[in-house]
């Protein structure tokens, strides 16, 4: 199009999926394949004191029974942010040691599924129990700020600009309120699945992931082996969403299993077992401190909260660095402090920090707004920036001021009454709305690319990058199909295989904006390569110039990185470690924007909270896949609407663990919650980031939309909900704040 | 063998040991200091085989089954016929829908001996032909009813039939029949879009 903008094409693995062919790692299914089932603890702190695998072992069908005694030599993978390559440096069943209820003590492989399920079901444990805690009311010796700690201090240290308290101090108008964000499951549909076998001394794995380098790397640690010996498959994740972003705990048990048997062993974790083998969002509280002037330019603003790790790791926290850079607060300070927790650390689940914190600090300005009784929307577009509060440097773009205007307009914004439960039903239906922001830091990662176009008309792209639904396929094509003047069904992308490509982390938003850029580059590559053979090319079916040269086929090869990354980053790459740029970078700092209008119904007298309808407007820079981007930020709306109002992880202070750990119990949203979604985005490219203009899309669509339900909720009942999700019980505690 | 009338449950089942499978995947045992997992007698004796004459998707299948399995375990592990996704394996999810006897049951309740003498279809067997997609697949696709993908089989079979059924006749009415089927990536809108799409060019 003549504007740069893309077409909405549609998602091209979508052929696949609606007909059940899209092949995710549990499909695997063969004559020879063995199955595991594992056998937790149901205890949450302690030791092993006796384990009983006998029965297991001679239940029919039974082939193996693994517990800590038999893994000799298994090393851990280290945990990612120190190194390692999994979501924790703790490898279950290498020791009696448990940490957390749930974890893995036994895994049993059998010829079927029933059989491995039942015998699994046999193993007998008994334990020396310790205390725990779960709480964020921990003693002072299970609290570790990030700031002065082992940590990386440019990341993690206190944000600080300017002088937050001395002006807070001074403010003529004030808020300070404390929030709470609950445990939560990311629960993707796909289960946490792999297969393993081992082929020549070399071990396959398929597994549904966001990392499949670190899946690689981590195994090769963890049996030592050389990296060149394993290969790790994932075409396709289930959904992922954050918890599986490393290297998973059962990933290895499979693994030893497999080699043991010498056959292939299927291990699928099941629902309930998930809420405890692998990450989750941990608790998080956050007292926000606003202090403005009565025109509503915000003078100070002070971020602290605390954040639930496990005891074995310390899982930092960075709410600030997106609150940091929300407005033109000069005046910041934002304090994290990590609390230790007996679980399975926890880790990130979709926005893992913006949303949580975006709550806080979205509420806290609404409440702002009402204490100034300014319009919130005017409130916000009164402290708008160019400039980063935190470094001084200039932002790449930002749109933060037209997402609000255009979102405003769409949702009829000008109509609202802003006194609370001024807006009612004739049946008495409270109706509130509610408007917050979110952003995002825009990053990207280094990815190495190889596109091949063959005479027969194949052309094929092997990328760093992995699909979990977000629609990075679509997005790839639809570059190298400009790029290349071909019809993007022509283009097979493969990612997420470690065969193909050396395979980066795809999370924090970052996928798109850095695979695209390395589909967009080699497509220009292989423009130059066919111009060698055809010297009047200028794009279209790369075949015909083929076929009149020779040729079956060209190659070629790219690698990109960040701007300002050192070539250094190429080694992580090829080692399965991360190696992310942004929000800062040497000359700009880089976010993506999203400005949210929520509806809420009140029932008068059940209190029911209904949401028929979200408008999102969002920055993201150019929107390279407009079908698969729209969806997704539909579903960044129902991810909030379901933090907002439905989803917590309950623990159990006497027993340890999740307790609803199951899709009936840990409430997500259905089709019937579902309201609708009115999406818009502003498309304007950011050159800085990259050529393409690409920033990052699925996170910052999600942070923000919480708070703008709970202002909405505030809005209808006059009731400010400071704990999520919003229930009824603190609905109908509160006195009814409406008229009838 | 099985009289039940084509829902999930376990009505009709020969040994209604599905339960105790279900049981054992789930469990986490509330007692402190004692095994995760049910006490059973010893070395259970290997469950016996039963004949199993099934219709899935137009072909006939003649099958010997340990009784314990579910009708998804058959497809995927025993019949290679993956589509029907396994979410949750409690029917809390709807990812294994199939239809039997033109009904939509989660497969991962269906013991599957109940499954005798019924005709069942799965998404592989949905389109009319291998090169064409029926007009619900068609319209996933048109309205991106889909992310990750991993519900879509079973959004689509739940989809057919809430048409059959007269569910769709508007989009609420959709919404709350298809409230069964989660997806997670919540491409709800897409998917009520596509229901009411494809409804009319369903035919009869
Ligand atoms: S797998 Fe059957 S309903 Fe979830
Ligand atoms: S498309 Fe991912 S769960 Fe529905």
């Amino acid at each position: 199009m003549p504007d740069g903008k893309y077409p909405s094409t549609p998602r091209v693995d979508a052929w696949d999926k609606v007909r059940g062919a899209a092949i995710y790692a549990a499909d695997d299914a063969r004559p020879r394949m063995l199955h595991g089932a594992l056998a937790v603890a149901a205890v949450n702190r302690g030791q092993i004191v006796s384990l009983d695998v006998e029965r297991a072992r001679a239940a029919p069908g039974v082939r193996l029974v693994l517990t800590h005694q038999d893994m000799q030599g298994v090393q851990s993978a280290g945990f990612l942010l120190g190194g390692g390559f999994a979501f924790q440096s703790f490898q279950p069943m290498l020791s009696p040691a448990i940490h957390y209820r749930g974890q893995p003590i036994a895994l049993v492989v059998a010829d079927t599924v029933e059989a491995a399920q039942h015998a699994a079901s046999l193993v007998a444990a008994t334990y020396a129990v310790e205390p725990f805690q779960l709480s964020l009311d921990a003693p002072a010796q299970d609290i570790v700020a990030q700031h002065g700690s082992p940590l990386p201090q440019a990341t993690y240290a206190d944000k600080v600009a300017g002088d937050a308290d001395g002006a807070y101090a001074a403010a003529a108008v004030k808020v300070d309120a404390t929030y709470l964000s609950p445990p939560q499951h990311p629960n993707p549909l796909e289960l946490l699945s792999t297969v393993a076998e081992w082929r020549d001394g070399t071990l396959i794995v398929k597994e549904g992931s966001q990392n499949s380098g670190a899946v690689r790397h981590g195994l090769a640690r963890q049996l030592g082996l050389d990296p060149a010996r394993v290969q790790v498959l994932s075409p396709q994740a289930g959904g992922a969403f954050g918890q599986k972003n490393s290297h998973q705990s059962h990933t290895v048990l499979a693994a030893v299993a497999a080699r043991r048997l010498d056959a292939p062993v299927k291990l699928v974790v099941s629902r309930s077992q998930g809420f405890h083998g692998a990450s989750f969002r941990p608790a998080s509280r956050h007292r926000v401190r606003l202090g403005a002037d009565r025109a509503g330019r915000i003078a100070a603003a002070i971020h602290e909260a605390d954040q639930q790790t496990s005891r074995h790791d310390l899982f930092p926290a960075s709410f600030t660095e997106m609150t940091a850079r929300l407005y033109g607060i000069r005046n910041f300070r934002g304090h994290e402090r990590m609390v230790r927790t007996d679980v399975q650390t926890p880790g990130y689940m979709r926005a893992p920090f913006e949303h949580p914190a975006g709550f806080a600090f979205e509420s806290a300005m609404d409440e702002l707004a009402y204490a100034l009784d300014m319009d919130p929307v005017a409130l916000r577009l009164a402290n708008d920036t160019t400039v980063d509060p935190l470094t001084g440097r200039p932002l790449s773009s930002r749109h933060l001021a037209e997402c609000l205007r255009r979102g405003a307009e769409r949702f009829g914004w000008a109509r609202r009454s802003m006194a609370p439960a001024s807006m009612v039903e004739r049946d008495g239906t409270a109706i509130g709305w509610g408007v917050a922001c979110g952003a995002h830091k825009a990053a990207a990662s280094p990815a190495a690319a190889r596109l091949e176009a063959f005479a027969d008309g194949r052309i094929r792209l092997a990328v760093a990058g992995h699909e979990m639904g977000q629609g990075i396929r679509t997005a790839l094509a639809n570059v190298l199909a400009r790029r290349l003047s071909v019809d993007p069904r022509t283009i097979e992308i493969i990612v997420g295989d470690t065969r193909a490509a050396d395979q980066h982390l795809t999370a924090g938003s970052w996928g798109t904006a850095s695979a695209t850029p390395a589909a967009d580059a080699a497509g220009e590559r292989l423009i130059q390569a066919l111009r060698s053979l055809d010297p009047g090319y200028s794009g279209g079916a790369p075949a015909e110039v083929l076929r009149r040269a020779g040729r079956a086929s060209v190659a070629v090869e790219v690698a990109t990185k960040a701007p300002g990354q050192p070539d250094a980053v190429f080694q992580r790459l090829q080692g399965g470690l991360p190696a992310v740029q942004g929000p800062e970078f040497p000359d700009f700092v880089s976010m993506s924007y999203a400005a949210h209008f929520a509806e809420v119904r009140v029932e008068p007298r059940t209190r029911r909270v209904r949401v028929p309808r979200i408008v999102t407007v969002v920055d993201c820079g150019r929107v390279v896949s407009p079908r698969t981007a729209e969806s997704q930020v539909r579903g960044a709306a129902i991810w909030g609407l379901g933090s907002a109002l439905r989803e917590i992880s309950e623990t159990d202070g006497r027993y340890g663990g999740f307790v609803n750990a199951d899709l009936a119990e840990y409430v997500v949203p259905v089709h019937a919650d579902v309201p609708e979604i009115d999406v818009g985005f502003i498309d304007e490219p950011d050159p800085r980031l990259n050529a393409l203009g690409v920033k990052g899309l699925g996170e910052v669509a999600m942070t923000g939309v919480a708070a703008a339900l709970a202002n909405a909720v505030h809005h209808a009942t006059g009731l400010r909900i400071r704990e999520l999700p919003i229930r009824l019980d603190q609905l109908l505690a509160a006195p009814a704040a409406r008229p009838t | 063998m099985s009289d039940a009338e084509g829902d999930c449950g376990t009505q009709g089942l020969p040994h209604p040991n599905r339960r105790e499978v279900i049981a054992a995947g789930i469990s986490l045992p509330v007692v402190a200091g004692v095994a995760s997992g049910i006490a059973q007698p010893a070395s259970t004796p290997a469950p016996e085989r039963i004949p199993l004459r099934v219709t899935i998707n137009d072909a006939p299948y003649e099958l010997s089954l340990d009784p314990r399995t579910s009708a998804l375990d058959m497809l995927r592990e025993q019949l290679s016929l993956t589509g029907a996704k396994k979410g949750c394996d409690h029917g809390q999810c709807g990812a294994c829908t199939i239809h039997v006897d033109g009904r939509r049951v989660v497969s991962c309740l269906t013991p599957a001996l109940q499954l005798e003498g019924r005709q069942v279809v799965t998404i592989e067997g949905l389109a009319p032909s291998s090169g064409e997609l029926h007009p619900m697949q068609q319209a996933f696709i048109d309205h991106d009813g889909l992310q990750c993908g991993y519900c879509t089989p079973g959004q689509i079979m739940s989809a057919v039939a809430c048409v059959r059924e007269g569910h769709a006749g508007s989009a609420d009415q959709i919404r709350e029949y298809m409230s069964g089927n989660l997806c997670r990536c919540g491409a709800y809108a897409g998917i009520v879009a596509a229901i009411q799409q494809a409804a009319p060019r369903m035919g009869g």
